[in-house]
């Protein structure tokens, strides 16, 4: 237990790379991201390939996934929103195939990283609010007003609202890393314990290593799914600009 | 926290916007397209076959219920044929009946016109044999003959007479 139980998360340049003047180097974290796009692209893509009726396996888990998210999208935007699936089914493909493969011993969680959760949160944020003020022009500042508000209640409403969008992209970037991040190092912690407990008192906090490692699958999962909806609902909220009439929650 | 270490920020972002990127075409180009195809075709195909299996269904109780009312007809038909046949094995019986009763009636009839009629040719053969007896005998006894309507004549009354008295006695 001398180690940090944050030491898994830490970082160390295997091939120094320098791209003009920009440190590119590679070290575990990027290799894990080369992991998960090439498992991800190999499944989805040889599983795509067979287009039988009565689905192989590989096809069965690729069209899940993809039934899956399509579902999201019908969901939170409607039919209009199909024309954000490849967006929005890369990026729950991403996050959920690093969210999964970190948890394999000796790997990496690329969505541990503060760094590579906000580049999807800023990015999806952003294109969320470029896409309203593109289709709606100066009325998609609107958004920053709930339908219904009495004029008298603007000067209170506007800050609140800006507020609840700027934290958007904060909240989902930060859930998606303290999430990942938090269960690993209870797993790391519990792991350490069973070790250096020995024999006589170390299987209990190895059995609770198994069983947290069973609830993480499960959270893997759940964080790609919040990301992957609530990206929807930002994407949906600008295309639609109040049409559909309910606040979400945050 | 080693993860607000910015000295890794700029590589991360860096291989995450490529990593991401080309994952994004690769599904985008050869992964979803089929995929999103063969569950449209899919969930055509199960539509249809439900659709169909509806069709199918509807068609069957359409055809049961016309066997259906088919049977009770024919059913209806046989006990309506039956009825009648009985009717007239019935009916045919009874006829029979009463023809061969009649029938018997008039052979029996007959029969006992045609033994009247027998014994009465005996009786009157008995007494014209007696008769002509009688008249031979009487002829040998007279010794002279008497003519034969006269013969006859007397014979008769004389059978009358035997006949009146046996009748009355």
């Amino acid at each position: 237990m001398e180690e940090s139980p944050l030491h898994p998360f830490e970082l160390h340049e295997l091939i120094p790379i320098s791209l003009f003047g920009l440190d590119i180097s590679i070290n575990k974290a990027v290799l894990m991201m080369g992991v998960v796009v090439g498992l991800a692209a190999t499944v989805l893509v040889i599983g795509g390939s067979s287009r039988r009726l009565v689905p192989t396996k590989l096809q069965s888990l690729a069209e899940l996934l993809v039934d899956f998210i399509r579902g999201i999208i019908l969901d939170t935007m409607g039919k209009d929103g199909m024309k954000f699936f490849p967006l929005v089914a890369s990026l729950f493909v991403f996050i959920l195939f690093s969210n999964l493969l970190g948890l394999i011993p000796g790997s990496y969680t690329v969505t541990s990283q503060i760094i590579v959760t906000a580049v999807f949160a800023v990015s999806v944020y952003a294109l969320s609010v470029g896409l309203g003020f593109a289709l709606h022009g100066v009325k998609f500042l609107g958004i920053l007003v709930p339908p219904g508000t009495p004029g008298w209640l603007l000067p209170l409403m506007i800050p609140i609202e800006l507020v609840s969008q700027l934290a958007r992209p904060v909240s989902l970037a930060v859930r998606l890393f303290a999430n990942m991040t938090a269960g690993h190092t209870i797993l790391g912690v519990l792991f350490g314990l069973a070790i250096g407990g020995g024999l006589l008192i170390g299987w209990l906090p190895f059995a609770f290593t198994i069983a947290m490692n069973a609830l993480e699958v499960g959270i893997a999962f759940i964080q790609a799914y919040i990301f992957t909806v609530l990206s929807c609902v930002y994407l949906g909220d600008a295309v639609t600009l109040h049409g559909h009439g309910d606040a979400h929650a945050h | 926290m080693p993860q607000f270490d910015t000295h890794f920020f700029s590589s991360l972002i860096f291989w995450e916007v490529v990593s991401f990127g080309i994952l994004f075409w690769v599904l985008w180009k050869f992964a979803f397209p089929p995929i999103l195809e063969t569950l449209e075709a899919r969930e055509r195909k199960i539509r249809e076959s439900l659709e169909q299996a509806e069709r199918h269904r509807a068609e069957a109780e359409r055809k049961m219920q016309e066997y259906e009312a088919k049977l009770a007809a024919a059913a209806k038909e046989a006990e309506a044929l039956f009825t009648a046949a009985r009717e007239r094995a019935q009916r045919v019986q009874e006829d029979n009946e009463q023809r061969l009763q009649a029938d018997a009636e008039r052979i029996k009839g007959d029969a006992q016109r045609e033994i009247e009629a027998e014994r009465r040719k005996a009786i009157q053969d008995i007494r014209n044999q007696t008769t002509e007896l009688a008249l031979l005998v009487a002829e040998k006894v007279v010794g002279r003959s008497l003519s034969d309507a006269d013969h006859r004549r007397l014979a008769d009354e004389a059978l009358q007479a035997v006949a009146d008295a046996s009748r009355k006695g």
